[in-house]
C-alpha cells in the first residue's frame, strides 16, 4: 500500500490496524487527507469506520501503523498524543453537548480552556451562534432544544475553536429524515465558509454522497476505493463498491473480438479495449434505457417486473436467449406493462469493470510469498471463478 | 366494576396492614424511647408500663445537659462527622470516577473489602499506632477510622453516578482541548451533583452512628455522642429517663436529616443501575 504522494497532508494514516482480542476492527488501512478536504468514512456497521476515526481523535492507539498529522506522528502503537493535545474536535451521534451548560457556555467551553479574554470569546461565540443560526437561543439550556438545534450547539461549539481536524461520527443519524436531508447541505455548506479539513464517518450514502469531496469506502476493515462521489459512482472498483453506492446490475462478460458477450446479448467493446478473457462488470440501472422499437445496437428482451416509486419506475426485463435479469430504472413518464416484448439502450461507456476484491484489499496474514504477490500486480485482473 | 373497587381497597388495605406489621417492631422501640424521656422516674419505674405520660415532663433532657458535657461531645461529633465527610468527598469522588471510567472492578472490589472487614480487627494496631504517633485523645485518630466508613460509601455511590454519564460527553471535552481533569471538574462533576449530595448525607449519618471506632480511640475529651449516650448507661443504668433523652438527642439530627433527604437518598442510590437514555 502506498501512501498518495501529496506535499504533505494534513493527516495520514499509514499502514493502522486496530485488534480487539481475535477480532481485526481495522486492517492496514492506509488514507491521506489534503488540509481543506472534506472526506467521508462510508461503509455497513462493523466495518471499522468508527474505530478509524477514534484513533484518528486519540481515544483509541492503533495495534499497528502511525498516524501523522502535518508531517508529525500523532498516534503510534507505542505512544499516542492524548485526545486534548491534538487540537481535533469531534461531533458525536448522540451531540454529547453538555446539560449543565447553556448553549454559549457549551459554545465558549473550548476559548475558555484556551484562556481567551472574555471579550474575543464572547465575539467569537456570537460570531459562531449567527452561522449556525442559533444567536437567538444562546442563553437556553440543552434540554430546551431541539434534535436538530442540539445538533446545530454541536457544530458550533466543534468549529468555534478552529479545529486542525473536524470530525464527525454519524452526527445526523439521531435527526428525523427531513431534517437529516437539511443538515447535510448545512455540513457542506459549513465546510465550504471554512474548509476545515473534516472526517466523516456515516452509513449513509447519501449523506457522503452530497458532503463529501471524497469518500472512502470502507469494507471489513480496509478501504475498497477512495474517490470523489461521482466517480465512486459512475467508476466503482469492487464488487462491494458498486452493490453498496446505489443499486446496480452486475454481469459477467467475455472479451471476444470487438465486443463484450455476455448471458443472452453483446456489447461493443467501447471503453475495455484492454481487457481480456472473462471480467466482472457493473451497469447501474440507469443507464439502461427501455424502447418499444427495435432499432440496431438494441437489445431483445421481456419485461418481467416493475415497481412504482413515485420519481421513477423500476423494471426487471430478461433479454431475450438469456437468464440474467436486468434492473432498469426509467422515468415516470412512459409506463410498460409486465409481459411487454421491450428493447434495451445500453451505453457500454457508462459500465465498470469491476474485481472481486478491493484495491485496498491485501493478501491475508501472514504476508504472501513474492511470487503470489508479483503476479497479483502484473495481473490487474484477478480471475474471477477459483 | 364495584367488585374490582372493592378488591383495589382490600389490596391497599393488606399492603398497609403488612407495611405497619413490618415496622412495628421498630417503631414501637423508637416510640417507647420518647415515652421513657418525657415521663418521671417514677413513672418510668411503674408496673404496669405506662405509655403516655401523664403530666409530660421535659427534667430528663434538663438533666442530661446538666450532668454530662454535652456541648462538647456534640462539638466532638460534629468535627468529626463533617470532616470525615469532607475528606471522603474530597478522596472519594474523583476516586469514583478513576474507577468508573477505568473500569476499574477490582479496585472497587478492594474498597468494598476494607468496608466489610469488621472494624476490630484492625482496631487494635491502630490504636497502638496512634499511640505510638501520640495522637490518642486528639480527634485525629477518630476522623481518620471514620474514612473507613465515609470513603466506600462515597466511592461506590459515585461509582453508580460516573457509570451513568454518557462516556460522549467527556470525549468531547477532552477533543475540546480539556485534560482528564478539566473534564472532570467542568462536566462530569457538575453532572453528578446529586450523587454527591447523596454521598454527602449518607457518609455523614454512617459517620454520626459510628460507635465502635470513637469507644476504642476516644478519651475522656473527645467522645463522641454515641459513646457519651453509652456512658451514660454505664453509669447511671437505672435512670431510664435521662438515658433515653440522650440518644434522642443524639439521634435527632440524623432522622430529620434521613426524613428530609430521602427522596434524594433514594434516588442516589438506585442511580447508574438501569439509566435510560
Amino acid at each position: 500500500m502506498s501512501v498518495q504522494t501529496e506535499p504533505t497532508p494534513r493527516l495520514a494514516l499509514n499502514d493502522i490496524s486496530c485488534v480487539f482480542g481475535t477480532t481485526t476492527a481495522v486492517d492496514r488501512l492506509s488514507l491521506a487527507i489534503r488540509p481543506g478536504e472534506f472526506v467521508s468514512l462510508l461503509g455497513p456497521s462493523g466495518c471499522g469506520k468508527t474505530t478509524t476515526l477514534r484513533m484518528i481523535a486519540g481515544f483509541i492507539k492503533p495495534s499497528a501503523g502511525t498516524i501523522t498529522m502535518d508531517g508529525s506522528v500523532i498516534s503510534a502503537p507505542g505512544s499516542s498524543l492524548p485526545p486534548e493535545r491534538r487540537q481535533m474536535s469531534m461531533i458525536f451521534q448522540s451531540y454529547a453537548i453538555w446539560p449543565n451548560m447553556t448553549v454559549a457556555e457549551n459554545v465558549a467551553f473550548g476559548l475558555r480552556l484556551r484562556r481567551m479574554d472574555r471579550d474575543t470569546i464572547n465575539r467569537k461565540v456570537a460570531e459562531m451562534l449567527d452561522t449556525v443560526q442559533l444567536a437567538s437561543l444562546a442563553q437556553r439550556y440543552p434540554a430546551e432544544l431541539s434534535g436538530g438545534q442540539q445538533q446545530r450547539v454541536a457544530l458550533a461549539r466543534a468549529m468555534v475553536i478552529q479545529p486542525r481536524v473536524l470530525l464527525l461520527d454519524e452526527p445526523l443519524s439521531n435527526l428525523d429524515a427531513n431534517l437529516r436531508e437539511e443538515m447535510r447541505f448545512e455540513i457542506r455548506r459549513l465546510h465550504d465558509a471554512f474548509h476545515f479539513t473534516t472526517v466523516y464517518v456515516t452509513h449513509d450514502q447519501g449523506e457522503a454522497m452530497v458532503t463529501s469531496d471524497r469518500i472512502a469506502v470502507m469494507n471489513r476493515g480496509r478501504i475498497e476505493q477512495v474517490d470523489a462521489p461521482y466517480t465512486l459512482y459512475t467508476r466503482p472498483k469492487t464488487r462491494f463498491v458498486a452493490t453498496f453506492i446505489g443499486r446496480t446490475n452486475l454481469l459477467e462478460g467475455e472479451c471476444l473480438g470487438e465486443r463484450i458477450v455476455f448471458d443472452g446479448f453483446s456489447l461493443p467493446r467501447a471503453r475495455f479495449e484492454a481487457v481480456e478473457g472473462r471480467a466482472l462488470f457493473s451497469l447501474r440501472p440507469q443507464s439502461i434505457a427501455l424502447h418499444r422499437a427495435a432499432a440496431p445496437d438494441l437489445v431483445a428482451g421481456t419485461l418481467v417486473e416493475r415497481a412504482y416509486l413515485g420519481e421513477s419506475w423500476d423494471y426487471v426485463v430478461r433479454p431475450e436467449g438469456g437468464s440474467v435479469l436486468l434492473k432498469v430504472t426509467a422515468t415516470p413518464v412512459e409506463i410498460f406493462e409486465v409481459g411487454e416484448s421491450v428493447w434495451l439502450e445500453v451505453d457500454p461507456a457508462q459500465m465498470a469493470q469491476i474485481s472481486e476484491e478491493g484495491e485496498g484489499a491485501l493478501p491475508p496474514r501472514p504476508p504472501p510469498n513474492p511470487l503470489r504477490a508479483l503476479r497479483a500486480t502484473a495481473m490487474p485482473l484477478k480471475p474471477l471463478l477459483k | 366494576m364495584r367488585s374490582y373497587r372493592l378488591r383495589r381497597i382490600a389490596g391497599r388495605f393488606g399492603l398497609y396492614l403488612s407495611v405497619l406489621a413490618l415496622i412495628s417492631p421498630a417503631l414501637l422501640v423508637f416510640l417507647w424511647m420518647i415515652s421513657l424521656s418525657l415521663k418521671t422516674e417514677i413513672d418510668n419505674m411503674d408496673y404496669p408500663p405506662v405509655f403516655i405520660p401523664h403530666p409530660p415532663t421535659l427534667d430528663n433532657f434538663a438533666q442530661v445537659f446538666a450532668r454530662n458535657d454535652f456541648l462538647t461531645y456534640t462539638k466532638n461529633s460534629v468535627i468529626v462527622s463533617f470532616s470525615a465527610t469532607a475528606l471522603a468527598l474530597l478522596v472519594g469522588v474523583p476516586a469514583g470516577y478513576g474507577i468508573a471510567k477505568a473500569r476499574a472492578t477490582r479496585a472497587a472490589m478492594l474498597i468494598l473489602i476494607a468496608r466489610m472487614t469488621p472494624g476490630l480487627s484492625y482496631l487494635i494496631p491502630l490504636f497502638l499506632l496512634f499511640q505510638w504517633l501520640s495522637l490518642t485523645g486528639t480527634l485525629v485518630p477518630i476522623v481518620i477510622t471514620h474514612l473507613v466508613i465515609t470513603v466506600p460509601i462515597v466511592v461506590w455511590v459515585m461509582i453508580g453516578f460516573f457509570e451513568g454519564l454518557p462516556a460522549e460527553l467527556e470525549e468531547a471535552a477532552l477533543t475540546d482541548g480539556a485534560t482528564i481533569w478539566q473534564a472532570f471538574r467542568h462536566v462530569a462533576l457538575p453532572l453528578a451533583r446529586p450523587g454527591v449530595t447523596v454521598a454527602l448525607i449518607l457518609s455523614f449519618i454512617f459517620s454520626w452512628n459510628n460507635f465502635i471506632f470513637a469507644v476504642v480511640l476516644a478519651g475522656r475529651e473527645t467522645r463522641t455522642l454515641p459513646v457519651a449516650v453509652y456512658n451514660v448507661l454505664t453509669f447511671e443504668q437505672i435512670s431510664w429517663g435521662p438515658l433515653a433523652a440522650a440518644a434522642l438527642c443524639v439521634t435527632a439530627p440524623v432522622l430529620l436529616l434521613t426524613l428530609v433527604m430521602q427522596k434524594e437518598i433514594v434516588a442516589g442510590l438506585t442511580a447508574g443501575g438501569v439509566k435510560g437514555g
